[in-house]
Order: C-alpha cells, then sequence, then structure tokens
C-alpha cells in the first residue's frame, strides 16, 4: 500500500512538472503580456520598458529557465493584479472555493447517493420516475444558465438573496450573529448550483450501479435467505454500487472545478475561478501558472484519493 | 501676467474659502456610506505615477492632491482655469520660466506629517526619473527642476514659455509624501507596499483593500479642506457588467459609472436609481491603415487610396449606427477629438452612398460578378479588428459590416480581447481597427495619435496617418499664446485631417451613471472622472439606510 | 441488407419509450432545421432590418421571437445559431471519437510497456481539468476559427473514449473468436479492423452521443464568457450571452437561445440514455448492423 501511494505520488509529481511546462509556454508564447493592458493613454514605449523591467520581454526559454529556478527556491513570482505575491494570492483565494466545492461535494453526495438509492429500489414507482426525470433535466442544464437563471430569480425578479459576492461589501462593520448569517445567504445560491446539479449527476450513477447489482446473484441469495428487502438494498447491494462512486467523486473534482469557474464568474464570487479567469483576460502570467498548477494538483490529488479509497473499500482489489 | 495669475488665484482661494464655511454650515449632514460597484477586476495601483486605470484614478483623485485643480471648464492655457488646492497661491517670475507656490500650512498627510516644498520636489524627481517608468515623465519634459524656497514654498522652474506651462506641471503632478516614498527603490515602486497602502492629503484616506474585491476609504476628519461629507467611499467589483447592474438594481452598490443603452429603461423605471451623463475624454472611431501590414513600407492597397477612406467614410449612416448603440444619449464623433474639449465646426464627409459609389468606381474599384468591388484582381475585402472588451465597438463593428456591403465591400471582424488587439496595434499589423483614444485636457496629445512624429516604434499613430502640413498646423496652435489664435490654427490642422479620412469618426465615449437617490451630488461633472468632487457628495440624514450609520469606526478584521 | 436495417431500425423505433421518441424527433427536427437554416428561416442570416427603429423588439407576428440590438429576427439568428451549435458538437465529438478509439486501440492491441506508456500520458491529460485548459487557450490565442475551436474541443475530450474502447478491447482480445482467428495466423491489423474495431464501436456510439450534449453546454459556457464562437459567426451560447447583458431590459434575446440549449442537450441525454440502458452497448451492433457479438460475460460476484 505504501509502494502503491509512492508511486501514485510520484507520478503525480512527473504529471504536474509536464502540465506546468505546457501551461507555461502556452501561455508565454501566446500574442500580449501583462502589459498590453487597455489604456489608450500609455505610450507603447513605456509599455516596452515595463515589459523589460519585469523581464517578458526576454526569449521565453530563457523566462522559463528563469521560472523554473524561482519555483525552486520557493517564489511563484509576483502578480500584478493582486499587488501580491502570487503565493498570498492564492492562499487568500484557495480556501473560498474549496470552501463553495467541498460543501456542494459533500451535501450532492449525501443527497446524490440517497436520490440514487430511491430511484432505483422504486424504479417502477411512478413518483420515482417524476425524480428521475427531474434528475436528467437538471444534469442537462449548463451551470452558467442555472447559475444565471437563479440569479436572474432570487437576485432580482424577487429580490430576497443577495446579487453576488461572497460576503456583503460591509460584512467587517457587523455584529457577529449578522455576520454569519450575511455568510450563509450569500453562500446559498451557488452553492444550490453546484449542488443541484452534481446531486443529478450522482443520482443517475447510484441507480444506474444499483440496477446493475440488483439482478446479481449475491442480491439474489440473500433475498432467497430471507433478508428484508431494505437490508437487502443496504446491507449487500448498496455496499458494491458504491465502488463507482468512489471513482466517481474522484472524477467529478475536474468537473466540480470547472463549474466552479462558471458560477463563481456568474455570482462574483472571488474564489480561485473568478481569480484565474480574469487573470488570463489580463495576462497576469505567474498568477495564471500557479492557478492552473493548483488545479492539476487538486485534480491529482482528488484521482489518488479515490484510488486509495477504492483500494480500502474492495476486498477484490486489497488481494491483488 | 503675473499680476492677473495672484489677483485670480487669490480671488479664487475667496470662493473656496467661502464655500468651504458654507460647508460648514450643513455640517449636520456629514455621515453615510457610498458604494461604487466596477465591472470586471481592475488592477488599481494605487500611486499616482503608475496609474493605469479608472479605478486607481478614481482612488487617486481622492486620496492624494494636486497643487491646484483644473476647473470644469477644463481651459488648460494659462492658469486661469484653476483653482488652489494643496497651494494656496502662486507667483510668476517675471520671465515667467518658473513659478513658486505657496503651500496651505494647514495640509497634512494622513498619517500626520505636514506636507512640505520638499514634498513637492521629491515629487517631480520621482515622476522625472525614467527608472519610474511613467507616462508623466514625457508631458513633463519642459519642466527643469522644482526648488525649495521655504518649507512652504516649492519653485517650479521651465525651459521654456509655453501656453500649457502651468498645466503641465499641475495637472500631472501629483504631490506625493517624500518620507514615505524615499526609500524605496523606484524600479520596484510596482510592487512595493505603498501602491497597495497610499498616504496622501485627500479629503478620503485610505483604509483598506482586498484586491478584486474592494478598496475602501474614510473620511479624512482633520483634512485641510475639511472632511469629506461622506463618512466612507468604497469600491468593489463585479464579475461583469451584467452583475454590475444587478447590484445596483439590487441596492447591493450605490453607483454603477457604465449602465449600458439598452438596459437605461429598464434602470430609470426602477425608481430607487437617478441616472446622470457624464462627458468624458475618449472618443472612438474605425481606423485605417494607410500602410500594408504585410510589407514593410508599402501604401495600403485598399486604404492608401484617399478616394477610398473617403467613400467608406461616406457609406456609413453615423447617425444610424449611433442612435442604435447609444439610443438618443450618444454624441457623435466630431473629429479627431473628444467634443469635450475641442473644436467642433469641423466638416465631415457627409453620408451619401451614392457619392460613395461614384468616388469608387473613379478610383478603379468596380463591381465584380459577386457584388463584391474588384481593382487589379484584388477584391475589396478586409478585416477589422475589435477588442471584445469593448461592447460599442462590437456592435458597430456588426452595424458597419451590414452597412458596407451596400457600397460593395465585405469586412470580416476579427474580435480578440484587449490584450492581442494592443498588440495587433502597436505591431500595425491590420487593415482596419475598432480604435479608440483617451486624451488629457489639453489637445498636444493628438500629435502622438496622428502626428508623423508618432508613428516611430513606440509611438500611438498605428495607422501611420502622415500629413505635414497637419503637423506643422498642430504645432503652431500649440505654441500660440494667442487663444483666438490659436484655436484657428489648431480648427485648419482638423479639417487637414478630417479631409484625409485616415478614419471614421464614430461616437464620443459618454458615459450614463447610476447613482442611488438618496444620494445627494455636486452637479460639475469634469471630463475626466465623475468622481472629482465625490468628497462634496453628501446623503441626507432622514433617507440614511443601515450602512449609512455605521459611522467611522473602522473595520473589524 | 440497408432495407434489413431499416426494418430493424423501425422495430426497435417502435419498442421505444414515449420520451425517447419524442426527444428523438426533436433532435432530427433540429438537425433538419439547422441544416436547413437557409431555406427554412424568415430572413437572411445577418439581415439588420432597420437600426434605428426596429432594435430589440419584443416578440410579434412578424418576429415570432421579437428583434435583437441591432435589429435581427431572433429566429433566424436561433436557426443559424443552432446550426453553429450543432455542427461545432457534432464535428467535436467525432474528432474525440476517432482519436480515443484509435488510441485505445492502439494501447490494447500493442500491450506491454506502450500500453503503459500510452495509459499513463492519459492520466496525465486526465489530470488537467478541462475547462481550465480550454479557457486558457481560447483567452490567450485568440482569435480562434472556427475549425480551430472544434479541434480543441475534440482534442480535449477522447480520454474517457479512449478508456472504454481499451478495456472493450482487452475483453474482447481474449474472446474465443478472436483467439481463433489468431490461432489461425491472421494478422494483427486485420483482427484489428475486422473483429475489434466493430465490437469496441458500441461504447464508442455511446459516449458519442453523451459527449454531443456535453460539447454543447461546454461551447455555450465558453461562448458565454465571451471566448468560444465569436461575432459575426453566432452560436446558442454567443446569442446568449449578448442577450443577457441587458437581459433586464429584453429578456427575448437570452431566454430563447437559452431553451434551445437545454431541450437539445436534454433530448441528446434522454437518447444516451436510452442507448446505454433499454439498450445494453454491447447489442447496439446487432441492432444497427446485425453483426452477431460475443456473449455478455457475467457480472463478478464478490460472495
Amino acid at each position: 500500500m505504501r509502494r502503491f501511494v509512492a508511486v501514485r505520488l510520484f507520478h503525480a509529481i512527473v504529471v504536474m512538472f509536464l502540465v506546468a511546462t505546457v501551461a507555461f509556454f502556452l501561455i508565454h508564447l501566446a500574442p500580449g503580456d501583462p502589459f498590453s493592458f487597455d489604456n489608450p493613454n500609455i505610450p507603447p514605449a513605456l509599455r516596452d520598458q515595463w515589459r523589460a523591467q519585469y523581464g517578458y520581454d526576454r526569449p521565453v526559454l530563457e523566462q522559463y529557465v528563469r521560472y523554473l529556478g524561482s519555483v525552486a527556491r520557493g517564489k511563484l513570482g509576483w502578480s500584478h493584479t493582486m499587488h501580491a505575491p502570487v503565493s498570498e494570492a492564492l492562499a487568500q483565494r484557495l480556501p473560498r472555493t474549496l470552501l463553495l466545492m467541498g460543501l456542494a461535494f459533500v451535501l450532492s453526495f449525501a443527497l446524490g447517493i440517497r436520490l440514487g438509492v430511491y430511484e432505483a429500489t422504486h424504479w417502477r414507482k411512478r413518483r420515482a420516475r417524476v425524480t428521475n426525470a427531474a434528475s436528467l433535466l437538471i444534469y442537462s442544464l449548463p451551470d452558467f444558465w442555472l447559475a444565471l437563471m437563479l440569479l436572474l430569480l432570487f437576485g432580482y425578479w424577487l429580490p430576497i438573496l443577495p446579487a453576488g459576492q461572497m460576503v456583503d461589501t460591509l460584512h467587517e462593520y457587523m455584529s457577529p450573529g449578522r455576520a454569519a448569517w450575511d455568510r450563509v445567504v450569500h453562500l446559498i445560491l451557488p452553492l444550490t448550483t453546484l449542488t443541484l446539479l452534481l446531486t443529478a449527476t450522482i443520482a443517475r450513477y447510484q441507480r444506474a450501479a444499483l440496477l446493475e447489482t440488483l439482478p446479481s446473484d449475491f442480491v439474489r441469495t440473500a433475498r432467497a435467505k430471507g433478508v428484508d428487502e431494505r437490508d437487502v438494498v443496504r446491507r449487500h447491494a448498496l455496499r458494491n454500487a458504491l465502488l463507482p462512486m468512489i471513482t466517481l467523486a474522484g472524477l467529478a473534482f475536474p468537473t466540480i472545478l470547472g463549474g466552479a469557474v462558471f458560477v463563481e464568474r456568474v455570482f462574483s464570487w472571488p474564489g480561485m475561478g473568478l481569480m484565474v479567469t480574469t487573470a488570463i483576460a489580463v495576462r497576469d502570467y505567474p498568477l495564471v501558472m500557479a492557478s492552473v498548477v493548483v488545479g492539476a494538483a487538486m485534480v491529482a490529488l482528488g484521482t489518488l484519493l479515490a484510488d486509495i479509497a477504492y483500494v480500502l473499500a474492495d476486498p477484490r482489489v486489497r488481494v491483488r | 501676467m503675473r499680476l492677473t495669475a495672484l489677483a485670480s488665484s487669490l480671488f479664487l482661494f475667496a470662493i473656496t474659502a467661502c464655500a468651504e464655511r458654507a460647508g460648514d454650515t450643513t455640517g449636520g449632514n456629514t455621515g453615510g456610506t457610498l458604494i461604487v460597484v466596477q465591472s470586471g477586476n481592475q488592477p488599481a495601483p494605487l500611486l499616482p505615477p503608475l496609474a493605469i486605470d479608472v479605478v486607481s484614478r478614481n482612488v487617486i483623485d481622492q486620496v492624494y492632491d494636486r497643487l491646484a485643480e483644473i476647473e470644469p471648464a477644463m481651459n488648460t492655457a494659462g492658469d486661469r482655469g484653476f483653482k488652489p488646492r494643496l497651494a494656496r497661491s502662486w507667483t510668476w517670475s517675471p520671465d515667467s520660466l518658473s513659478v513658486a507656490f505657496s503651500i496651505d500650512p494647514r495640509a497634512r498627510w494622513h498619517d500626520g506629517q505636514p506636507v512640505r516644498a520638499s514634498d513637492v520636489r521629491f515629487s517631480f524627481e520621482l515622476d522625472k526619473d525614467p527608472k519610474t517608468g511613467t507616462q508623466v515623465t514625457q508631458t513633463i519634459a519642459n519642466i527643469d527642476s522644482v526648488t525649495v524656497r521655504d518649507s512652504l514654498t516649492p519653485v517650479v522652474w521651465y525651459h521654456r514659455r509655453t501656453p500649457e506651462q502651468f498645466y503641465d506641471f499641475v495637472y500631472q503632478v501629483y504631490i506625493l509624501p517624500e518620507h514615505v516614498l524615499k526609500d524605496i527603490s523606484r524600479e520596484k515602486l510596482g510592487t512595493s507596499d505603498v501602491i497597495r497602502r497610499p498616504i496622501g492629503s485627500g479629503r478620503f484616506r485610505f483604509a483598506r483593500w482586498e484586491p478584486g474585491v474592494r478598496i475602501e476609504l474614510l473620511s479624512d476628519t482633520a483634512n485641510y479642506r475639511g472632511r469629506a461629507k461622506l463618512d466612507r467611499y468604497v469600491v468593489s467589483f463585479a464579475a461583469d457588467g451584467a452583475g454590475a447592474v444587478t447590484q445596483l438594481l439590487s441596492g447591493q452598490a450605490d453607483l454603477y459609472e457604465n449602465v449600458p443603452p439598452d438596459v437605461i429603461p429598464r434602470v430609470d423605471s426602477s425608481g430607487k436609481v437617478r441616472l446622470f451623463r457624464y462627458p468624458g475624454l475618449q472618443y472612438s472611431f474605425l481606423q485605417f491603415n494607410l500602410r500594408d501590414p504585410k510589407r514593410a513600407g508599402a501604401p495600403n492597397p485598399i486604404f492608401g487610396d484617399r478616394r477610398v477612406r473617403f467613400a467608406v467614410s461616406m457609406a456609413l449612416d453615423r447617425q444610424a449606427m449611433l442612435r442604435n448603440v447609444f439610443d438618443t444619449l450618444g454624441v457623435l464623433g466630431s473629429g479627431p477629438f473628444p467634443r469635450s474639449i475641442a473644436d467642433t465646426s469641423v466638416t465631415l464627409p457627409p453620408f451619401d452612398r451614392g457619392r460613395a459609389s461614384a468616388l469608387l468606381d473613379s478610383a478603379g474599384w468596380r463591381t465584380g460578378p459577386d457584388g463584391i468591388r474588384v481593382k487589379n484582381g484584388r477584391q475589396f475585402a478586409f478585416s477589422v479588428i475589435v477588442p471584445t472588451s469593448s461592447s460599442p465597438r462590437m456592435r458597430y463593428a456588426v452595424l458597419i459590416q451590414e452597412q458596407l456591403k451596400s457600397i460593395g465591400a465585405r469586412m470580416d471582424i476579427e474580435s480578440m480581447d484587449i490584450s492581442s488587439f494592443i498588440t495587433r496595434s502597436e505591431e500595425k499589423k491590420f487593415d482596419a481597427a475598432m480604435g479608440s483614444t483617451q486624451t488629457d485636457p489639453s489637445i498636444s496629445g493628438i500629435k502622438q495619435n496622428w502626428g508623423t512624429e508618432g508613428m516611430a516604434k513606440g509611438g500611438q499613430n498605428y495607422g501611420s496617418y502622415s500629413n505635414l502640413r497637419f503637423d506643422a498646423l498642430i504645432d503652431s496652435a500649440l505654441t500660440s499664446f494667442d487663444a483666438a489664435r490659436s484655436k484657428q490654427l489648431a480648427h485648419r490642422a482638423y479639417q487637414t485631417l478630417v479631409d484625409d479620412a485616415p478614419a471614421v469618426w464614430l461616437y464620443d465615449v459618454l458615459k450614463i451613471a447610476g447613482v442611488h437617490k438618496r444620494v445627494r451630488r455636486v452637479e460639475t461633472s469634469r471630463a475626466d472622472g465623475w468622481w472629482t468632487d465625490v468628497a462634496d457628495w453628501w446623503i441626507p440624514a432622514n433617507e440614511r439606510i443601515d450602512r449609512d450609520r455605521i459611522g467611522l469606526r473602522p473595520a473589524q478584521p | 441488407m440497408f432495407a434489413d436495417a431499416f426494418d430493424r431500425l423501425t422495430g426497435w423505433y417502435r419498442r421505444l419509450d414515449t420520451s425517447v421518441r419524442v426527444a428523438l424527433v426533436v433532435l432530427v427536427l433540429m438537425y433538419l432545421v439547422a441544416l436547413l437554416a437557409p431555406i427554412v428561416a424568415p430572413y437572411s442570416q445577418s439581415e439588420q432590418i432597420d437600426i434605428v427603429r426596429m432594435k430589440n423588439h419584443a416578440p410579434s407576428l412578424a418576429h415570432p421571437l421579437g428583434t435583437d440590438r441591432v435589429s435581427r429576427d431572433v429566429l433566424t439568428r436561433i436557426l443559424y445559431g443552432a446550426r453553429v451549435s450543432l455542427s461545432i458538437a457534432t464535428l467535436a465529438v467525432l474528432v474525440s471519437a476517432i482519436v480515443g478509439t484509435l488510441y485505445g486501440l492502439v494501447a490494447a492491441v500493442a500491450g506491454g510497456v506502450v500500453d503503459t506508456i500510452l495509459m499513463r500520458l492519459l492520466d496525465a491529460m486526465l489530470s488537467i481539468p478541462r475547462v481550465l485548459l480550454l479557457i486558457a487557450i481560447l483567452a490567450l490565442w485568440n482569435p480562434v476559427p472556427l475549425w480551430m475551436l472544434i479541434i480543441l474541443l475534440g482534442l480535449t475530450g477522447w480520454f474517457d473514449v479512449s478508456r472504454l474502447v481499451r478495456a472493450e478491447a482487452l475483453t474482447i482480445r481474449e474472446r474465443e473468436f478472436v483467439v481463433a482467428a489468431r490461432s489461425l495466423g491472421a494478422r494483427r491489423s486485420r483482427i484489428l479492423l475486422q473483429h475489434l474495431l466493430p465490437n469496441v464501436l458500441a461504447p464508442v456510439i455511446v459516449a458519442t452521443t453523451l459527449g454531443i450534449g456535453n460539447v454543447i453546454v461546454l461551447e455555450a459556457g465558453l461562448s458565454f464568457i465571451g471566448i468560444g464562437v465569436r461575432e459575426p459567426s453566432a452560436s446558442l451560447g454567443t446569442m446568449f450571452q449578448e442577450g443577457t447583458e441587458a437581459f433586464a431590459g429584453t429578456w427575448w434575446a437570452a431566454l430563447f437561445p437559452g431553451v434551445v440549449i437545454v431541450v437539445t442537450v436534454l433530448c441528446v441525454n434522454i437518447l444516451g440514455d436510452a442507448l446505454r440502458a433499454s439498450l445494453d452497448p454491447r447489442h447496439l451492433p446487432r441492432v444497427l448492423l446485425g453483426t452477431p457479438t460475443a456473449a455478455v460475460p457475467p457480472p463478478a460476484t464478490a460472495e
């Protein structure tokens, strides 16, 4: 097991290095640079001076070597848009995205598995068919579309929830109770969007997995033994049907990360997703680089954790 | 000259003194919070020499002071168009090659230190130093040095007498605290802490900043010009324009400076928001590249010909496009300058598609079999580069594309993000561009954009328009001390340029802002920013909402 | 042979759920209308009817879905937009299917070190969040021509397909008929073409169908943040984005393109589900092509 984790970790590191390299050239060879921003007042000569000052006029290969050197020394560079070292910007933004993603993750797995089990065990019933249709509908909704509709519905036509951002502009002046409430109301819409989408996905997978397991021999055996139907589902069938869920959890990471980009943008949620889209737009190279690497690391970590969980949960794999 | 300057400045000082006393009687109206929402995340370095975007200029104008302030009329010649600010008065030397300012002895930096003449000298030297990397350096080229006569009297020395010499120094150079900045290496200013935590002498002082989320200012209660009436001034950021409008309508924000024309009816009918128009110093145009982007030095195969450029100008219904994009609120382009600061009597090519077609025929562009004109085997087909960041320019491009079909021209739209757009412009790799230029209040910038000197690498004359007659006329206009003569020369220069049709003058960028009705605004908007008088805005006590009652206490961490 | 396939197809259609039938009909209609947009559209594609008096008109008889901000007919624009969206999605998933199938087959057939390397590479590519990658490429390298967008969408979407194909091919490789062919001395390429390829097509078809929905959403999302399809060509996503800029004033310009996106994706997903569930992928070739497939292996048992 330890060896397995070590090998996988090594793979992950190699992958991240590759991703960083590809990303670096992809970003630095593209037209434009951090100083080609919109201000018709600034003469090109001055832009050139700034480029030289921060080394963006050097050959890309030299910039790459220099970048690797500074990363090796633990420096991720300076972000021109955040006016802070990149590490500081990440430390501020990453937890906010993780909060949103983590909550959505937990909520939707709790809800999705339940819903999937219900739909699978009652699949002949009308109500289960309705919820199944509903989860297919939600599964088909584009993330940005759902986010925008919710925003317009509850932030604009029926303005009972704030129209974006993570806390009120004057959050720091609120009493502790109101401040906490303020956080909650700002969380509702983005969290609902992400949770709805992910719940639908999980429910569909869970339903399919369980429907596949229910006709298996061991379930039939359990039924024949006279085990109560609820126990058949919970103790025998579900245990097996949960295995694909672990894989799904690992795979859902990149999806939810992508969803977070759109959701953060629609709701002006100041997390990684919003930061990276604006950083790309203004060519804040060091920040884009760091964000891409962090994104890849999160995905790699998600997959790794899922694999470890899978090994721990499935005796068949463990034996091998 | 000297006497009138002194007299006028004293007179102006008297007026402002009166105004301030009048301000004191409305003392009950101090308090309140104003939240301005901005779309997109702007980097906003909060140090005047490094200011690059709207947000940084907005915040800097609240936190820092200049020696004197330009009046809304934007008269840049002489010193009559200026009112005292950090300087209570100023005195010219007999030869007009130096001017001594007298700094208000009550002026203090926000950290409590007094503002000194040496701060003025320091600020000038910082701006003059190429290592600082600021656009101010080139605009203060005529200023030789600043000396310190005594602790409250800096003296500015000029190389030459020019009509705009006072403006050159006073408008461009913000006064910075020497004791805060002197130990920071000038190349490192851009990554130093001062651009995040400015210390100035303005009526608002900096409170805190969360990049990409908000910048918060508080009233400087001990300010020498009286405290800002509002307690708190916050700039917050929404991800995009739609988010900003939603925040304005939902009351989360009090002001949005760029309400799109299509949303205006909706904002107006909300009943909570008052709209106001403010003039700008930006104008937009369809620019032609007079040179061939593929072969260096050669004229452009289509737009190298003046007749073709003129024909395209005549083929476009500028009025209808303006109505489409801005409804009744637009301002038609009137030449290579924004209407708010220059001559509007220049005659532009008329809208006349018949004449446009005839002109193209005579230029050798004959209608081909597919309806597109052809000359020497080359089709009248070109692409226009457009930045996606500008919604009006994107829309204009779509409109122009359709209108050009009527004269047998095919225009493809190449839309790209602003960064690529700037790169393409700088490399002059385009046939046509949806361009836009922001000027200073002075017209001198026109030389950079349309003059021969702007064609060199590093210049802003991306279309490579060059006419020596225009250059000469503009130079004469800028050096003439006779206002009437200067105006006449400038008019002739503009007419020369417009007759050469290096661009189609589409519109002046004039923005509509929406502000919450409880906010009382000072109704004089300067063309270089709606925010210049925010320190005098106020909210009546009986209309305040929760956030207006927070008071001046600092935020909990 | 074609008549035979047709009979099978109609028979298959009759056995379908109502919802699946509706979805199928809607989709076929959608593709037809998109294909015939120049004929069925009431106005010409870019016609600006009257930029001053006819802009932002609410739905009316002449313009059942209203006009947009430069006085173009929204219905016409949607027809052409659907054409762009559907073509992009279809072509992109085709690219994915081809690349993914080849990659998976090569890995499965080659085996050994090559397989390991290819699979490690695949892991690496899977660990890049697709949306982030696309945003980075499209936002930095613009303007991106339409064909390039299709290739990009295709090249970032084949990883799952190749995994499926490899797994399927590995199981089939050990089946009797392949083993038999091999022992009879058939060449590798022949086995690949004649035995493996037809048999792995089933999961590919299912994944491809479901992929169309994904790509439509993805492209719409990219266009929504302004970096996908750009003016003057417009996909449904571009139109939706344009519409939302002034949603408060002119809801129709955003609502209708949005609804079309949702309906299309829903139909695609219903169809994909039907393909996967009511027709086990393993039986799909038999239905469509009438070729025999090996028996389904029994599910693994744990107890």
